[in-house]
C-alpha cells in the first residue's frame, strides 16, 4: 500500500504527460451554480488560459466548524481540499491533488519533520524501470526541477515515517485530479504556506474516502 | 457504539484506585468522575450545587466504574454522576437490586443510538426506508463507484456489527458500501461534508456533541421492538449472518447514583440529586463545551450553575 506512494513522482520526474482520466472530480461551477466535471484536459487548458486554478482550489479562508484544535490538518481526498483549523470555526482551505485511488487509507499520522525544496530518492522498481529515474539513483538534489517541489511534510505514524508525505509539484495543474497513486501534492505557494503555517508534530487526520477502510462481512 | 463503549472501557478501566487513606476526610462527601465529558461536567456542577445549596464540601476523584461502584458499598464514594443502562446492567443488578447498597435515582436520561444525516442529505433521505433507495443513495457516493458510503462505526465497538446486522435486514447494505473508522476521524468526515454542503449518512448516537456542532438530523425509522430484535452471540463467528434486527436500537438511559447510605446521613442532599433532571439536549450541551470548546469542567460547571440558579435552588428545596 505504502509503496504506490511514489509512483506520482515517477511521472513528475520523467514529464510523461499524465494519462488517467480523472473521472470523479468535478468543480462547482458559479456561473451555472452545478457540480460540473473536472479532467486533466480540462485542467490543462483552464490553467494555460488562466495561469491558475479554478477558485475552488485556491488557498482560502472558508467557515469550518469541528471539535478538533486550531493547528491539525485535515484532508479530504474525495473533494480534493486540505484543511488547516482556525480559531473561531474557521479552516485556510487548500486544493490538493491525490491519487487515482486517493490516499488509499485513512486514520490519524502526524507531521514528524518538514523540508524546504527536499530531495528526492527514487524507489529501486522505479530506478529499474525507468531512465530517467535512474539517473537519480543516488537522489535528486531540491530544486524547482524535483517532483516534491518547495517543501514537504513528512507524515509519521507515531515515531515511524509513513513514507506518506504532503508536498509541492511541479506540476500545479494537476491540484483537483486524481492522477496517479500516492502522496498529497500542492502547488509550491501553497505547500509553501502551509508549511510556513505548521508545527513538527501536527495532527493529520485524513478522511476515509468511499471503501478506502471497507472491511467486508 | 462508543457511548456504549466508552462506559463499558470505563468499567475496564482501573482509574484512580480507591487509596483508602485518609485524603477525603477533608471533604463531606466525594463524587466519582468518570473519564467522558458529560460525567465530569455533571460531577462538578454536583459539587458546585451541594456547595452552594447545603454548605457542604464535595471532593471530585477520577475512577473507573467498578471502584466506584465498590466505593458507594464501601462508603469512600457518595455520588456517582452517570450510570448507563443497560451498559452497567450487571452492576446494578449486584449493588442496587441484590445488595441494595446503592440507589438510582428515579429521573433519567435518555440517550439513543441511529443514522444520522447531514443537511444535505436530510433533503431527499428521511427515514431508514430511504437508504433502501439506491436513487437516493448514490448521492452518498464518495469513491466514484457509483455507490454510496455509510459510516457505521468503530472496527472496535460492538454495536458496528450490529449496525451492519441492520443494514442486512433491513436491506441497504445492498446498495451502499458500509464503512468502519474511528470515530474521530468519521465525525471531522461529518464537519467536511457539512463545510462543503456534502451529503453524509452515518452511525450516531445521543447525547454527542456534534449536534451542537452542526444541524444533523436523524433518520426515522420502525421503534425498537424485543421480537424483531434478533441479535445472536458475538461469540459465534458468523453471529453477523445468523441475527436480525429491522427495527430501531433498544432506548439507552443513565441516571445519577448515590450510596443508599447518604439517605441517613445527608437525606436532603438525596432529595436533591432525585431532583436533577437534565435534559439529552443539555448533556449534548456539556459534551460540546468541554470537547468542542475545551472548557474545563469545574469552570463549565460554575457557569452552569450560576445560569440555572433558579432551577438548581428548586432542586434543593425542602
Amino acid at each position: 500500500m505504502r509503496r504506490v506512494a511514489l509512483a506520482i513522482l515517477a511521472i513528475g520526474l520523467s514529464g510523461v504527460i499524465l494519462t488517467d482520466a480523472a473521472a470523479q472530480t468535478q468543480i462547482y461551477d458559479a456561473r451555472i451554480r452545478k457540480w460540473v466535471d473536472y479532467d486533466k484536459k480540462k485542467a490543462r487548458q483552464l490553467y494555460a488560459r488562466n495561469k491558475q486554478l479554478p477558485e475552488a482550489f485556491r488557498m482560502q479562508m472558508v467557515p469550518f466548524r469541528t471539535a478538533e484544535k486550531p493547528g491539525t490538518i485535515i484532508i479530504d481526498g474525495n473533494q480534493h481540499f486540505l484543511y488547516l483549523v482556525q480559531p473561531g470555526g474557521q479552516a485556510i482551505r487548500y486544493g490538493i491533488g491525490v491519487g487515482r485511488e486517493g490516499f488509499g487509507w485513512a486514520g490519524i499520522v502526524r507531521v514528524g519533520r518538514t523540508a524546504e525544496w527536499p530531495p528526492w530518492t527514487p524507489p529501486a522498481e522505479m530506478v529499474a524501470r525507468d531512465a530517467n529515474a535512474a539517473k537519480w539513483a543516488a537522489g535528486m538534489p531540491g530544486g524547482p526541477g524535483n517532483p516534491l517541489g518547495a517543501r514537504a511534510l513528512y507524515l509519521y505514524e507515531g515515531d515511524d515515517d509513513t513514507i506518506y508525505r504532503i508536498h509541492g509539484t511541479t506540476e500545479p495543474w494537476t491540484i483537483g485530479l486524481d492522477v496517479s497513486s500516492g502522496c498529497i501534492r500542492m502547488n509550491n505557494d501553497d505547500i509553501t504556506d502551509l508549511h510556513s503555517r505548521v508545527a513538527v508534530g501536527a495532527k493529520v487526520i485524513v478522511l476515509m474516502q468511499g471503501a478506502a477502510l471497507y472491511k467486508g462481512v | 457504539m462508543s457511548n456504549t463503549l466508552g462506559r463499558l472501557a470505563g468499567i475496564l478501566s482501573v482509574g484512580a484506585m480507591l487509596s483508602g487513606g485518609g485524603l477525603a476526610q477533608a471533604a463531606d462527601l466525594v463524587i466519582a468522575m468518570p473519564n467522558w465529558p458529560s460525567g465530569q461536567a455533571t460531577a462538578n456542577i454536583l459539587k458546585i450545587g451541594i456547595a452552594k445549596e447545603f454548605g457542604l464540601d464535595a471532593e471530585i476523584k477520577a475512577l473507573g466504574e467498578l471502584n466506584a461502584f465498590v466505593g458507594l458499598e464501601s462508603g469512600e464514594v457518595d455520588i456517582h454522576p452517570e450510570v448507563w443502562r443497560p451498559n452497567l446492567d450487571a452492576v446494578i443488578e449486584k449493588y442496587v437490586e441484590q445488595k441494595k447498597v446503592v440507589t438510582l435515582s428515579k429521573r433519567g436520561v435518555d440517550a439513543w443510538q441511529g443514522l444520522c444525516a447531514t443537511p444535505a442529505a436530510a433533503k431527499d433521505i428521511k427515514s431508514i426506508a430511504d437508504l433502501a433507495d439506491a436513487s437516493k443513495t448514490t448521492a452518498l457516493d464518495t469513491d466514484g463507484d457509483g455507490k454510496g458510503e455509510l459510516w457505521i462505526g468503530a472496527p472496535t465497538w460492538s454495536s458496528t456489527g450490529i449496525e451492519r446486522i441492520r443494514a442486512n435486514s433491513y436491506g441497504y447494505a445492498d446498495n451502499l458500501t458500509l464503512v468502519e473508522g474511528e470515530e474521530e476521524v468519521a465525525m471531522v468526515a461529518v464537519d467536511a461534508a457539512i463545510a462543503t454542503e456534502q451529503p453524509m449518512v452515518f452511525a450516531c448516537y445521543a447525547p454527542h456533541y456534534i449536534f451542537g456542532l452542526h444541524q444533523i438530523s436523524r433518520l426515522a425509522e420502525p421503534a425498537y421492538d424485543v421480537g424483531k430484535w434478533k441479535i445472536a452471540s458475538g461469540e459465534d463467528p458468523l453471529w453477523v449472518s445468523k441475527s436480525n434486527a429491522a427495527v430501531a436500537w433498544p432506548t439507552a438511559r443513565f441516571n445519577i447514583a448515590y450510596a443508599s447510605a447518604l439517605r441517613n446521613k445527608y437525606p436532603d442532599v438525596t432529595r436533591f440529586l432525585e431532583r436533577i433532571d437534565f435534559t439529552t439536549e443539555e448533556v449534548t450541551q456539556m459534551s460540546y463545551a468541554l470537547e468542542v470548546e475545551r472548557q474545563k469542567p469545574s469552570d463549565f460547571a460554575k457557569a452552569w450553575v450560576k445560569n440555572n440558579l433558579a432551577r438548581v435552588d428548586r432542586w434543593a428545596k425542602p
